[in-house]
């Protein structure tokens, strides 16, 4: 069965919570709910950025798409095929690779660079010759000079030569969608332009689908075509990068920007936006997970858990009673 | 006698053993009571081993120091013993990255700002106790009576790095060296911290060295900038200046890659290659190699320290007031 869409990647109702254990008698001490319940699509040559901070389940997320984590519910359904269903997880992650952060983690230490990149392709049946020319073509599109580091290993290289080869491995099944879980956040600033003007060169000649998770709202503003803000496990707010960045609606979202470094010393910022830390996603608070840290809580907000709701002067999404209309918050103007 | 509370000469710092690094080579910084001084530098740039030499918390065997290097006046290449205690966390404190290896883990808050203040002014366990109350109210930790008696790990990221800072400033330095002290954390927690910081140092009137890789965490906190390549400082100035008007061609590559106003689509004008790895002393300039602007003479000899005004140097052959009208990108 296939499902009609215009979308490349759809997500429903994906949803993962960890149990902890150590509770008495071997029972559950609580749950962790890092995913809960949420949906988005990703169109077909486009760019979605995910920003939260820690614990906000963005992650998890990338690891429940390419199957690494199992969810407990929900679907994920690539060119119309249900993955688990339709698509073998298998098939799926021929089309869907991903690059990790820790780019010296994500290399084996014994496997020199032409062979890591060799071997996926290899062990599912590409001749051994063959993937290994494949290998040394990849090196050469992300600027690596093949006779100069096929015959490297991981230890040998820079950490931005080696997410350099992360990301020539995740290529090597020409996939449609490469996952890119916070891959430039541990590099320099300095190579990290590097790294990201190599992205968008693949994704251009490559014709590429990016979901691009990171920390960093500027490295999102400039890769991203949307994005999606998660808070505590799921969506508070998504949309076109434009409208987002310039009408944020969401509190957190507002907040996020609001902590972001001026660049201007002559408009520090003077007030934190946010006070405390993030919560714990162990048993969040009921209603709005937001409505502990938020300015513009409200009775409503502790009792009911807002839905996405598309903006009327945006051209986005946010799950915030205050957007709502008629949900019985009297909105974000003149209180506060 | 100088005013300055901190005055770097000719520092040079080599780590020796299977590989010698040259990690500083040659830095001149000042620091005046009560102003900061941000030294803002990538990986490997010797910024966190410049700021170790003031505290002398570089391990002794494997490291070679010279040049000067004075705090409050004292040489602190020539402390020993009870001095260098007193030295540590009396005159000069110092807060981590990692709270968490920075704390004791057995011992309560409480009970470590207590014994810093007993160690250090000889009061009593009541005025210590008294003290640390002050601190963690003063670093604005909610309920400080109750987390008096907390365990590092019953604390939070951001309320760890709060009682870190306490900890460093309950004797009253006269300077705060601070390593990367936001860097683990989220963003709404980051400004809150550099907030603190910035408050509690006009409160207790110190002088702070804040370190760090993100250029707009020192916008926030500094009056003035160092920036660090390779063991070196490229260019000192305001932040104003730095910003506004950068002359090294490595302090403009590193502005641009910030992604600050970057129109979305252009590419970003990176900084091509790598740092060195400092296994020799550097004989030339050590950006030539990655530079777009580079010449004959600056692979040949070391540039010189272009002095632009007092407050601001630059050490590149392109600091005479030709490239000041180049704009900065």
């Amino acid at each position: 069965m296939t499902i009609e869409s215009a979308a490349l990647l759809q997500v429903n109702d994906l949803t993962k919570h960890f149990p902890l254990s150590g509770g008495f008698f071997g029972r559950s001490a609580g749950v962790v709910r890092a995913v809960d319940s949420i949906s988005f699509e990703v169109a077909p040559g486009e760019t979605l950025g995910i920003v939260g901070e820690s614990g906000c389940g963005k992650s998890t997320t990338a690891r429940l798409l390419v199957n690494l984590i199992e969810p407990d519910s929900g679907q994920v359904i690539l060119e119309g095929k249900r993955v688990g269903a339709d698509m073998s997880v298998r098939d799926m992650r021929r089309h869907m690779q991903m690059v990790f952060q820790d780019s010296y983690a994500s290399l084996n230490p014994r496997l020199t660079m032409e062979d890591s990149i060799a071997f996926g392709p290899n062990v599912n049946g590409m001749a051994r010759q063959k993937a290994l020319a494949l290998a040394h073509d990849l090196l050469f599109r992300v600027g690596l000079e093949p006779r100069r580091f096929a015959g490297r290993y991981p230890h040998e290289l820079s950490g931005g030569q080696r997410q350099r080869v992360n990301i020539a491995r995740a290529l090597a099944f020409s996939p449609k969608i490469v996952i890119l879980d916070e891959a430039v956040s541990a590099l320099d600033k300095s190579v990290e332009a590097q790294v990201l003007n190599l992205l968008a060169d693949l994704k251009k000649e490559l014709a590429l689908t990016y979901i691009f998770i990171s920390h960093d709202l500027n490295v999102v503003r400039h890769m991203s075509d949307r994005v999606m803000v998660m808070y505590l496990g799921q969506v508070a707010e998504i949309g076109p990068v434009d409208s987002l960045y310039s009408s944020p609606a969401h509190p957190y979202t507002r907040a996020l920007l609001a902590a972001m470094p001026s660049m201007d010393p002559d408009k520090r910022t003077m007030e934190a936006p946010l006070a405390g830390d993030p919560p714990n996603p162990i048993n969040p608070p009921p209603g709005c997970r937001f409505h502990t840290r938020c300015k513009f809580a409200q009775e409503l907000c502790a009792t009911e858990q807002p839905v996405l709701h598309i903006l009327p002067q945006a051209h986005h999404l946010a799950a915030c009673h205050a957007h709502i209309p008629n949900s019985g918050h009297s909105g974000l103007e003149g209180r506060a | 006698m100088t005013d300055n509370l901190v005055e770097l000469r000719d520092l040079h710092v080599r780590f020796h053993g299977q590989r010698n690094v040259y990690a500083v080579n040659g830095i001149d910084l000042d620091l005046k009571a009560g102003e900061t001084l941000g030294i803002l530098g990538e990986s490997g740039s010797g910024k966190s081993v410049t700021l170790k030499t003031l505290l002398r918390l570089l391990p002794e065997n494997r490291t070679q120091i010279s040049g000067d290097v004075r705090v409050a006046g004292q040489d602190v290449n020539a402390l020993q013993g009870r001095a260098l205690a007193n030295h540590r966390g009396g005159v000069a404190s110092m807060i981590f990255q990692d709270p968490m290896l920075a704390l004791d883990p057995v011992y309560t808050i409480g009970e470590q700002i207590a014994e810093a203040v007993m160690r250090h002014e000889g009061a009593s366990r009541a005025q210590g106790r008294a003290r640390a109350l002050d601190m963690l109210t003063r670093v604005r930790i909610p309920s400080p009576e109750r987390r008096l008696n907390a365990y590092p790990h019953e604390m939070s990221g951001g309320m760890r790095q709060r009682a870190m800072i306490a900890l460093a400033l309950a004797c009253r330095p006269k300077l705060l060296l601070a390593d990367e002290p936001t860097t683990a954390l989220d963003a709404t927690v980051q400004i809150q911290i550099l907030i603190l910081l910035r408050e509690l140092q006009a409160e207790f009137g110190m002088g702070m060295i804040f370190v760090t890789h993100d250029i707009g965490v020192a916008v926030e906190v500094s009056d003035r900038i160092a920036v660090m390549y390779a063991g070196q400082v490229v260019e000192t100035g305001s932040v104003r200046d730095i910003i506004a008007n950068p002359q090294h061609p490595y302090t403009r590559g590193l502005l641009a890659a910030n992604l600050h106003g970057a129109v979305k689509g252009e590419r970003l004008q990176a900084i091509p290659g790598a740092p060195p790895a400092l296994e020799t002393a550097p004989n030339n300039c050590s950006f030539a190699p990655r530079c777009l602007v580079k010449q004959e003479s600056c692979e040949i000899a070391l540039p010189p320290n272009v002095s632009l005004s007092p407050q601001r140097a630059v050490r590149c052959v392109h600091a005479a007031p030709v490239a000041a009208q180049t704009s900065p990108s």
